[in-house]
């Protein structure tokens, strides 16, 4: 028991202290999360939307492609886009693989499923009323999109926190494209499995601690937004 | 009066079932038009085919003399249902008002907005900021008929604006609707089962049963309705 409580107190230490090791690992996090999370709103909202909107063909097989990729192990998102972006693979001459933004990549791809399945989901359980009230008031297509993504915000922003809550925490992704270097791709969740591994319990403990006040922070202002929204 | 609609020989079908069935119908152009018949009759249908919101299986139907088809969201743009349970967007009573208004590029949307609530007796400084679930299901109503007033429509189609409604509220419905008629020209299509609130404003009745026009129904004792503009 000794060992978590000194573990805990050098972690204060290091956090207190600022200790530069521990915050690059915690800003590379939060640029990748960033990234990661810009591309999969940008490209999963518009896509979820048509898909919980929209009819046509094949529609059925988007939406099971979906639920599928949703359960997709994170270890083999990895190795595709691994095998994608490494020097022999067909997008190697982008310089990718143990990048930040080759972290994106992999992490769009797990997001995306989540933003894509819970915005389709939000925009199906729309009150029917809202296209012909939308039309009749002279509303054209563009208006109509964008007016039923605002109507569906709340089940946007449940999408947007649960998307965050996986990219934000993974670590498969993160290893296999990362790399892990320190002061470059080391996130917090490799971070941690690193210095554990070494027996750096504090340094685990620092990382572990910062990880959830961010994951609590951001759950408790989309709330916060929900509450003040709806109020 | 020139008529701003005509109906030649218009049916619509849902799956199999036919809805409605209109040989020939006119409303001219600046009338008050009433709908009466009982539910399920056709009345709700044939007012989104006059808002375009649903295009006729079969048959033409004229707008100021021109064909509507392939023109619905332009059309849209000139007139405006104000359905049975109408429903306000997620945000304040102003922002509702105004949605119609911004999307037809209006410019002094403000002040139609004020003028809008004030026309459905809500206070604009009162009612103005609320959001929607802050108001009784009287009050949603009347901002969506604000919604509608304030695009000042060239027609205007009501399902059933009185249903739910208590005496007040309904009087100042009337008032708001006949306000647009005398102040804008707006053609108004009003169905209901309130006969006595319709014909106070009802420049003719039309009865509609079983998706056709049909002669009035003389158990109702409302009996003899003027005859349909054909």
């Amino acid at each position: 028991m000794n060992y978590i409580l000194d573990g805990l107190r050098q972690a204060l230490e290091l956090l207190l202290g600022g200790d530069p090791a521990t915050f690059s690992a915690v800003w590379t996090t939060l640029l990748v999360t960033l990234e990661a999370m810009a591309a999969t709103l940008v490209l999963g909202a518009p896509a979820g939307f048509l898909l919980g909107y929209a009819d046509f063909p094949g529609k059925r097989a988007a939406r099971l492609a979906v639920e599928t990729f949703l359960s997709f192990p994170t270890v083999v998102i990895g190795l595709v886009v691994y095998a994608f972006i490494s020097r022999r693979g067909p997008l190697g001459e982008l310089g990718l693989l143990f990048t930040v933004p080759g972290m994106a990549v992999g992490l769009t791809i797990l997001g995306l499923p989540i933003v894509i399945a819970l915005t389709a989901q939000a925009v199906e359980n729309l009150d029917p009323r809202l296209r012909p009230t939308l039309l009749t008031l002279g509303a054209g297509p563009r208006q109509v999109f964008f007016a039923t993504l605002g109507e569906a915000r709340f089940g946007l922003l449940l999408a947007a926190t649960a998307a965050f809550g996986r990219i934000f925490s993974e670590i498969g992704i993160s290893m296999m494209l990362g790399g892990n270097i320190k002061w470059s791709t080391r996130t917090i969740t490799t971070a941690i499995a690193l210095e554990t591994g070494k027996g750096e319990f504090a340094t685990g403990i620092a990382l572990g601690i910062v990880l959830m006040i961010i994951a609590f922070a951001v759950n408790l202002a989309a709330s916060a937004f929900r509450r003040r929204s709806a109020a | 009066m020139s008529a701003l609609y005509e109906l030649d020989h218009v049916v619509q079908r849902y799956g199999e079932r036919e809805v409605l069935h209109l040989d020939a119908l006119a409303v001219p152009e600046g009338a008050i038009i009433g709908l009466v018949g009982p539910n399920g009759g056709g009345k709700s249908t044939l007012l989104r085919l006059l808002a375009f919101l649903e295009t006729p299986a079969e048959g033409t139907i004229l707008y100021r003399g021109e064909p509507a088809g392939g023109r619905e969201y332009a059309l849209r743009g000139e007139v405006t249902c104000f359905p049975q349970e109408p429903y306000l967007l997620k945000r304040s009573v102003r922002a509702n008002v105004a949605f119609g208004l911004e999307a037809r590029g209006a410019t002094d949307v403000a002040e139609r907005v004020a003028t809008a609530l004030a026309l459905v007796g809500l206070d604009p400084a009162r009612f103005a900021g609320r959001m929607w679930h802050q108001l009784s299901g009287g009050e949603v109503k009347r901002v969506a008929l604000a919604a509608r007033l304030a695009l000042r429509p060239r027609a205007l189609l009501l399902d059933e604006p009185t249903a739910n409604l208590d005496r007040d509220s309904a009087e100042l419905v009337r008032r708001a609707v006949t306000t647009a008629r005398e102040r804008h020209g707006t053609t108004l299509v009003i169905s209901g089962h309130d006969h006595e609130w319709l014909k106070a404003i009802c420049d003719d009745m039309l009865w509609i049963r079983d998706g056709q026009l049909a002669a009035p129904s003389t158990e109702a004792g409302h009996a003899p309705w003027p005859q349909p503009a054909v």
